[in-house]
This record gives structure tokens, C-alpha cells and sequence, in this order.
């Protein structure tokens, strides 16, 4: 064993070797433009068709988990430091950072005719700087499992099911139906907060009134929909997951659930997670009418070094020809309302959702979309207003009990 | 392998005329260290075992408990889906530039205690020993504002830089020196004119080899497995190993099986290095390598 | 004159060559190690957010008042710090003391064991963690799945306060139980044999010699592995944020019922960047670590050294 510290020597030596040659950027004359991106924006084929027709442009997509993304974008931001050339925002962040709108490339309003008037306003400063292309809106509508409604001797046609839930209470009696008959190992839904997300997303008020002010905590709609989703955990129609955790993503796989609360992009995220699945999904109207949750900005952060290229991307990539593009292949529902009538879109149906019409079920959403005024921190209320589901879910507390510290813990936001 | 330790073996509290009368272990010792041996790998076999598996093996009933057929598959997966080849990359340039730097500066120091003479030297030693103490990590606030400072936050400088010297190194390497580098050596050294600078060039560095050895591994496999200062001041984008384990594993993938695939590949370098020279590791721990 | 020259050289040399020597261990810690943990003093006196840009208001010891009277979660991550320290550290010890006492006989394959109870200890944490959360899963965990087995029902580990530090712990404990038993060991074999003849022929059980013997004998090592063990399961923080990871992982659970202080200054000051806030917790969590490594300290000191 003499050779031994030579051994270890030789792995350093390389080991620095590699150190050193290490740290150039794109070196064939390239601009390379960064674009920081949460959960699936279907870009993929996009990035290559743009890198096709700009041969001096190379892309590269970094993403990240929805909460951590939207940290270090903050803290890349005040530090004025390491934030990508475009950086996708979520509509729960989209005031925090139009708050300082300093920090962004001004985009004009040279294009605001695409976009639906609330989703262009949404990322509108108070002093009128546009900081970000929309990208998809949510909508609403249930996802659910055929096979498993079937098995539980409900109808599983589409119009049927719709026809079962007009209001969310219909919708928790149904739940009950099912688990009177429901197979092993499977409920009626995935979580509570998922289903109380959607709930808050038809709201007219959210968690904030138009001063930015939290008025979660006396909004009687948000309220009523809290006891009701509590009334169905302890019904036993929750299968107790958080959304977007390991623990959760399993669930599809392994059908721990029936339905799901479906904003466009969640169906990206279904064929992601369980493409096994396919054909045994189905899409149903979401009870108690219209509504929105979740849908992005792409923004271009001042302090890149490519700003004027980054902006020509944004621009393209949230195009309605683009967007149309994202809506066929990862569903994504567009932003912008020319595309609602066009054929391509409106009439678009999804095998892996056993033919649903999800063209018209999203657009037929998005026209009626009363757009709810988001908050400052929207984002990290609708976290903490999950952590209070769940210490429902996991009995920790009572429904009241777990309300009042949630309206605590979100008054701690606004210090 | 006995080469390595030698120099560090004799240590006071072994009294030389002892016969090692050990008793003889019966069957039952054998039973109890086996069911101890087989608790300390059954996480790193399992985690195997999900890694070569479907990705629906991970929330199979019953839990499946022998490998399957896709590990390679996985891997590829891995690298494929996620920027885990650049994670491995940065944790290699990090735990190898630390590696080098830390046994470079320790031999260095650890030298001038044990051998020169110089005013303050006793109570510098002393000091070092007492900065081994404080613990540093509490003072990530300020060592995040100064990297943003900088313009480091989120390069892999930042990381490394912090990093460059342990107290323990200096301690350890300081130790080995004063048992295992005789006097006579450096003074006829200094015979011949020597300055201390080529003393230690080619006096005290070839000897300490064998110690600078053991405290290379431990440096490396603290520097692989370091979690939270990487955590704070890199970006999902810049990660190493084990912060891109917690994007992982933080919903970004929806297969369990890829994460679980990531956290074994990410344990391999450092399993290398402990199945070649764990001996020198364990000899390291037992004569109290690690102590103080 | 090459004389007069060397002479200056080998003067500089021996004054003041050493320092240079040392130098750099003791710049690069004053800078990243030292400074650092000072200046947290100092933001910990100020209201400062990184996301207010730069302005740094001095507020004097608000903080400090604010964490210790008016914010219940600062306690509740305490108590889980104590209740994490005493569920790690004390197992740790116990267990280790058994391996060593196992491991210290003429066995076969000495350096196989040896490095086998070693393993957990080379493993990252991160990947422990990610190992032990599915291990611990409640619906397709392992563990739940044993226990159904023998009759026992299904635990949601992350949801209960007992539960959730229990599996936290045995991470813990898997991880450096070995490694301690690897410091016991090597002072075991420095015990003279003589001294177990003598307590034999008094008619002292293994079990007695190992209480009456062994541990005391141990005291130094004890003590040391004790204040080690301390002062790393004082700061726990990968494992509580692994443990749940997703959008609220700093909050260590639904109703932040494994948050360590570590994790809560985690939150605070890189979750909602609240710099002077999570410096203050910073400075109480090292008094409470001094404080209970010093606890610690005397607690293993009475160990009997008859």
C-alpha cells in the first residue's frame, strides 16, 4: 500500500486539472440565452425551431421546483446577480416582483392586443411598466379516472359526470357515493388542499383585496369552502396527498385517487407522472361554475447581458402561433384569445384523456374567466393555507383550530 | 496497508507489555454483529435495489427486495433528465480542490508548529485548537452577504473558498509531525543550508505522506457530503451532488425511482473511496483522527 | 559578501518564515470563519431583508425580544431541538458502547466489521434522507409495510410530533452510531486485561465488568463523543427538510412539528431572506448550544471512575 497517497494524488491532480478547464461560455460565437423555468412549459420542440431560424442563438433551459424557483429568483434579483436572461413567474409571484419593476427589462406595450385583457394587467406595475408576456392561463375543470368511477358504479361518460356535480357540494355528495363502493386503495380525491385550490381560484376575492391587503382570513367564500373540503376529509373522501410531493406523484401511478382538480397545465403534469394512465382519465366540467389557478409570465431580468435577444425569445415564445403549438402538444391553455376560435385549438381532443374535448371544455373556461385580483404573496399563502389542510388531513388539528392559525401564520406575512 | 498507519500508532494509553487476551467470540456474537452489519448496509442495498428497478417498483406491496434489471437504464435517465452530470463535475472540482488545499495548508502549518521556533508559537497552536470549536456554520448569514458582495453566489468559489483550510488539519497534521519526523532529520537538513521552505519541500512533505493520506480521504468525503452551505449559496442551476439530490427530491421529477437512482450514484464516489481504503479510514477514526 | 547575504536570508528565514507558513490557515479562517459568525451579532440587532434591497435598520435587541416573548414557533423549534438532541445523542451512545463491546473480541474478519459498522457514516445525507422519507413512507413505505405484517397498523410518520422525530432520530443514529463505535473500540483494546482478571476472580458477571469496567474506563472517550454528537444533532437541518420536501419543506412539517431551530433560521433567513431575524435566531441557537454541550459535558463527566 505504499502507492496509496500517490493513488490519491493522481485523483486530486485530475480532479484540478478538470477545475482548471473549466468556465468558458458558448466559445463558437453564440449568444447563449438562459431561461429559468418551473414544471413542464412544453418549450422543448420550441427551443429547437428558434435555435433553426437564429443560428447565433443557443438555448438553455434550466428548471427548477415551483417554490425554489421563485425564492432564488428573488434573491438573484436583490443581490442583482445569477438570474437567467428570461425568467418564467407564476401569476401567485407575478405582484411580488412588479412591485420593483425597476429589476426588469421594460417590455412596452407594442403587443398587448394578444394577450386577454386581465392576463396583460396581471403583470402590469402600479406605474404602468409591463414586466411580463403571459404565457398559459389556468382555467379549471375535474380530471377523473373512468375506471375507477366504473368500478364504483358511477357513470363515467363524460356529460353524465358533469351533470353530477353543479356545485361542490354535489360534487363531495358524489365523493360520498364513491367510497360507499369504491375499489382498494383508491379515494375520491387527491388532497385537500388541491381541491380547496380551485375552490379558492373561483372566488372573486382571493386571499387579497385590490390594496394589497390579506383579507383571507374574513373571506366567507374561502371560508365556506375550507369547511366544506373538511367535511370531506373527515368523510374519508381524501387520499391525504399534498400536491406536487414524491408522495403525491406516486399516487398517480398507483390510482390512489379518482379525481383531480384541472387547470390546463395539471393535465402536462398527469402524462408526465403516469403515462401508463392513459385512456383511463376523462375530463368533467369543475363544479360551481368558472375559475382560475396557476398560469405564468415570462420576464427578462436587467441585470443579463443579452437583454434586447431575451425579449425578442419572450416575445416569440408567447406568441399566439407559439402558443397554439404549446397547447397541442403539452395543453397548455393559451393567453390569448384570438386562438379560442381557431380550429386548431377549439377542437383540439386529448387521447390520453380518452378523447375529451379539451379545446372546448378550456376555452369555453377561459372566456368565462372573472380574473381574481392576486396578491403580493399569493404564492406563500397558498402554501401555508395547504400546510393548514393538511394538519386537517393528518388530525393534527380541527377544521376551526387549523383556520385560526392559518390566518396567524398569514397576518406574519404582511410584517 | 500497515505502512500507511505505522507512524501514527503508538499512542500513550497502550501499555506495551499487554497480552491481548481478547475473549473468543462465540456464535452469538457473530449472530448480533451480522444483524448490526446487515442494519448499517440495508439503506445503501435497498436504495440499490429501487435503482434497478421499474419506476413503479418504488411503491410496489410488498416491497420489492432484490435488484432488478434497470439500473443502467436509470442512470441514463438520471443523466438525461437532470444536470446531474454537472452536479457530479462541480462536487469533483469542489471536494478535489478542497482536498488539495486543506493538506496543502495543514502540512504546511502543522510543520512550523511541530518544527520551527518562532515567538507566539504555543499560543497560536492553542488558538487553532479553540477555533475548532466555534461553530462557523452559524455564521451563514453574513458568509451569504459577503459572496453576493463578491459577485460569488451561486459559483462553485463560493463553495470552495470557505473551505480551503481546517483546523483540524493543522491539529492532525501537527500531531503526526512531532511523533514522526525526528529532529536530526531537519537539523542536519539545516547543516547543509537548507532553508525551511525546502525542508519542508523535501524533508517533511515526502514523510508526511502517510498521514496527509488519511487526511486527505476524510477532507474529501466531508467535502462530497457537505449539505447546507451549498444548499444556501448555490442555484438548482450550479449544483453539486447533494444539493441537486434535494431538487430532485423536491418534486421537480415525478419518478421516485429517478431520485433514489440519483442519491446511489451520488454515494458512489465516496464508497469507492471507502471500500479501497477503508482500513486507512478506520485506522484514522481509531487512533483518534478525528478527535479534538 | 555571499555570506553577508546568505546570513540575512537564513536570519529571515528562521524569524519569520514560520508565520508565513501559518498565515494562511489563520487568514482564511478570521475571514469566512470568524467574521462571519461576529458580524451575525450585528445583523442580529438590525431589521434588514435582503429583498428590501440594502437598507439596514438599527433596532437594538427587538429581535431578540420579539423570538424569545412573542413567537411561539421559535420555542417550538427549540423543544424540537432538545427533543431531537436527547432521541439522537442517547441512543448513539448506548448502541455505540454495544457495537464497540461486540466488535472487541479475537473475531474473524476484524477490519470487515469494522468498516461494516462504518458504512452509514461515508453515506451524504442528502441521500440518507431521500433513503430513510421513502423507508418511512405511509402508504408504500417499507417500514409501514413490516409493521403491518405483524399485526401493527400503518403510521403516518410525518404527521405526528413523536412519530416524526422518531424516524428523524434513527436516520441520525444510523448515520454516526458506527463511528462512535469505532472511538469506544480503540480505547477498549487500551484496557489492561488484567483489570477484568482481577474483577473474575472477584465473581463479577460480563455484564457487571462491562457497567463497572469498561464504561468507566471510557469516561474520556464518552465524553468526547457526547459533545461531538451535541453539537451536530444541535443543528440539525437536512434531515427535518428532506423529510418533507415540497413547497413548504422549511416549515418541517404541516403544523411545524419537526422543525429544528436550525430549519426555523433556514426559513427565516433564506425563505423569506429575513437577515437581522434569522441572525438572532443564529446567536440563541449557539448559547443554547453551548449551554447544552456544557450540560452534556457534566452529565457524562459522572460517569463512576472508581
Amino acid at each position: 500500500m505504499r502507492r496509496t497517497p500517490t493513488l490519491v494524488g493522481a485523483t486530486l491532480l485530475a480532479a484540478a486539472l478538470v477545475a482548471a478547464g473549466c468556465g468558458g461560455g458558448a466559445s463558437d460565437g453564440k449568444t447563449r440565452i438562459t431561461i429559468g423555468l418551473f414544471g413542464n412549459f412544453g418549450y422543448q420542440q420550441l427551443f429547437e425551431e428558434y435555435e433553426k431560424a437564429h443560428p447565433d442563438i443557443d438555448i438553455t433551459d434550466r428548471t427548477a421546483s415551483y417554490s425554489d424557483h421563485h425564492k432564488n429568483l428573488a434573491a438573484h434579483l436583490a443581490t442583482n446577480n445569477g438570474a437567467a436572461d428570461i425568467e418564467a413567474v407564476d401569476v401567485g409571484y407575478i405582484n411580488q416582483f412588479k412591485a420593483n419593476p425597476g429589476q426588469f427589462v421594460e417590455l412596452g406595450s407594442e403587443v398587448k392586443d394578444r394577450w386577454l385583457d386581465w392576463k396583460w394587467e396581471g403583470s402590469l406595475s402600479k406605474d404602468g411598466k409591463q414586466i411580463g408576456y403571459g404565457t398559459d392561463i389556468g382555467g379549471l375543470a375535474i380530471c377523473y379516472r373512468r375506471d375507477l368511477f366504473e368500478a364504483a358504479g358511477l357513470p363515467s361518460d363524460r356529460d353524465q359526470v358533469s351533470a353530477l356535480w353543479p356545485t361542490w357540494e354535489q360534487f363531495m355528495a358524489t365523493g360520498k357515493q364513491f367510497a360507499a363502493k369504491a375499489p382498494a386503495g383508491a379515494k375520491f380525491f387527491d388532497g385537500g388542499p388541491t381541491v380547496l385550490n380551485a375552490i379558492v381560484g373561483q372566488a372573486p376575492t382571493g386571499y387579497y383585496d385590490k390594496n394589497d391587503k390579506i383579507v383571507v382570513g374574513d373571506n366567507a367564500d374561502i371560508r365556506k369552502g375550507w369547511n366544506l373540503v373538511a367535511q370531506g376529509v373527515a368523510d374519508g373522501l381524501s387520499a391525504g396527498l399534498l400536491h406536487s410531493t414524491p408522495q403525491w406523484n406516486t399516487g398517480f401511478k398507483q390510482g390512489q385517487f379518482a379525481t383531480l382538480a384541472c387547470p390546463a397545465w395539471m393535465m402536462a403534469k398527469i402524462k408526465d407522472q403516469a403515462p401508463d394512465t392513459a385512456g383511463k382519465w376523462d375530463l368533467a366540467a369543475v363544479p360551481g361554475g368558472g375559475g382560475n389557478w396557476g398560469g405564468s409570465y415570462l420576464t427578462v431580468p436587467k441585470q443579463g447581458k443579452n437583454t434586447d435577444k431575451a425579449v425578442a425569445l419572450a416575445a416569440w415564445l408567447t406568441a399566439p402561433e407559439q402558443q397554439a403549438k404549446v397547447f397541442a402538444t403539452a395543453g397548455l391553455l393559451p393567453s390569448t384569445p384570438k386562438l379560442y376560435s381557431e380550429e386548431s385549438v377549439a377542437k383540439k381532443q386529448d387521447p390520453f384523456f380518452n378523447n375529451a374535448p379539451v379545446g372546448k371544455v378550456f376555452t369555453d373556461a377561459a372566456r368565462a374567466l372573472k380574473p381574481q385580483y392576486q396578491g403580493p404573496k399569493a404564492g406563500d399563502v397558498q402554501t401555508e393555507l395547504g400546510n393548514a389542510m393538511q394538519r386537517v388531513e393528518q388530525g393534527k388539528q380541527s377544521p376551526d383550530e387549523s383556520w385560526n392559525q392559518f390566518v396567524g401564520d398569514v397576518k406574519r406575512l404582511e410584517d | 496497508m500497515t505502512t500507511v498507519l505505522e507512524p501514527l500508532a503508538p499512542q500513550a494509553p497502550a501499555p506495551s507489555g499487554r497480552r491481548r487476551a481478547l475473549r473468543m467470540p462465540g456464535p452469538w456474537t457473530y449472530a448480533a454483529l451480522i444483524a448490526v452489519l446487515a442494519g448499517s448496509a440495508f439503506p445503501v442495498y435497498w436504495s440499490l435495489v429501487v435503482s434497478s428497478q421499474t419506476p413503479d417498483s418504488v411503491s410496489s406491496v410488498p416491497p420489492v427486495l432484490v435488484p432488478g434489471g434497470n439500473l443502467f437504464a436509470n442512470i441514463s435517465r438520471v443523466f438525461d433528465q437532470s444536470d446531474f452530470a454537472l452536479a457530479m463535475m462541480n462536487s469533483l472540482i469542489v471536494s478535489g480542490t478542497i482536498t488539495l488545499s486543506v493538506v496543502f495548508f495543514s502540512t504546511l502549518a502543522g510543520f512550523a508548529f511541530a518544527k520551527l521556533r518562532f515567538r507566539g508559537r504555543s499560543a497560536l497552536m492553542l488558538l487553532v485548537v479553540a477555533t475548532q470549536a466555534v461553530p462557523t456554520e452559524l455564521g451563514v448569514i453574513p458568509l451569504y452577504m459577503m459572496m453576493s458582495d463578491f459577485g460569488w453566489a451561486g459559483e462553485l468559489h463560493a463553495v470552495i473558498v470557505p473551505g480551503l483550510v481546517t483546523a483540524f488539519g493543522v491539529f492532525f497534521m501537527r500531531q503526526y509531525f512531532e511523533r514522526a519526523v525526528p529532529d536530526e532529520l531537519l537539523e542536519a537538513g539545516r547543516m547543509d543550508g537548507c532553508s525551511s521552505l525546502r525542508l519542508y519541500w523535501h524533508v517533511v512533505l515526502p514523510a508526511a505522506r502517510p498521514a496527509a493520506a488519511v487526511l486527505g480521504l476524510f477532507t474529501f468525503m466531508q467535502a462530497w457530503n457537505d449539505f447546507f452551505w451549498p444548499l444556501v449559496v448555490l442555484t438548482p442551476e450550479n449544483p453539486t451532488v447533494q444539493t441537486a439530490l434535494n431538487t430532485l427530491a423536491s418534486g421537480y421529477t415525478t419518478d421516485y425511482t429517478l431520485v433514489l437512482t440519483a442519491a446511489t450514484i451520488g454515494t458512489v464516489p465516496v464508497l469507492a473511496v471507502f471500500l479501497l481504503f477503508g482500513r486507512q479510514i478506520v485506522g484514522g477514526i481509531m487512533q483518534g483522527a478525528l478527535k479534538g | 559578501m555571499k555570506t553577508d547575504w546568505r546570513e540575512r536570508r537564513h536570519r529571515w528565514d528562521t524569524r519569520y518564515a514560520p508565520y508565513a507558513y501559518i498565515a494562511p490557515y489563520f487568514l482564511l479562517f478570521a475571514v469566512f470563519g470568524l467574521f462571519p459568525l461576529l458580524y451575525t451579532a450585528w445583523v442580529s440587532l438590525q431589521d434588514r431583508n435582503l429583498l428590501d434591497g440594502d437598507a439596514a435598520t438599527f433596532i437594538g435587541v427587538d429581535n431578540y425580544v420579539q423570538l424569545l416573548t412573542a413567537d411561539p414557533y421559535f420555542w417550538n423549534a427549540m423543544g424540537n431541538t432538545l427533543s431531537l438532541w436527547l432521541l439522537t445523542t442517547v441512543p448513539q451512545i448506548l448502541f455505540a458502547l454495544g457495537i464497540a463491546q461486540l466488535l472487541n473480541r479475537r473475531l474473524r474478519g476484524r477490519t470487515f466489521f469494522r468498516m461494516g459498522v462504518l458504512l452509514p457514516n461515508i453515506t451524504s445525507v442528502a441521500a440518507v434522507t431521500i433513503i430513510f422519507a421513502q423507508l418511512f413512507g405511509r402508504d408504500f413505505g417499507l417500514i409501514n409495510w413490516v409493521l403491518e405484517l405483524f399485526g401493527a397498523g400503518r403510521i403516518d410518520w410525518q404527521a405526528g410530533t413523536g412519530s416524526s422525530h422518531t424516524a428523524i432520530a434513527a436516520m441520525v443514529v444510523w448515520r454516526w452510531t458506527g463511528y462512535h463505535a469505532l472511538i469506544f473500540l480503540a480505547s477498549m483494546q487500551a484496557i489492561p486485561t488484567s483489570v477484568y482478571e482481577a474483577a473474575r476472580l472477584d465473581g463479577a458477571t460480563s455484564w457487571q465488568q462491562f457497567w463497572r469496567i469498561t464504561v468507566p474506563m471510557l469516561r474520556p472517550q464518552i465524553i468526547f463523543s457526547t459533545v461531538i454528537a451535541t453539537a451536530g444533532n444541535m443543528r440539525l437541518l437536512a434531515e427535518p427538510l428532506l423529510f418533507n420536501p415540497g413547497a413548504g419543506a422549511a416549515t418541517g412539517g404541516s403544523d411545524r412539528q419537526f422543525q429544528t431551530a436550525a430549519l426555523y433560521l433556514y426559513e427565516q433567513g433564506f425563505a423569506k431572506f429575513d437577515f437581522g431575524y434569522a441572525s438572532a435566531i443564529a446567536w440563541l441557537l449557539l448559547i443554547a448550544t453551548v449551554a447544552i454541550t456544557g450540560l452534556s459535558y457534566l452529565a457524562a463527566r459522572r460517569i463512576r471512575t472508581d
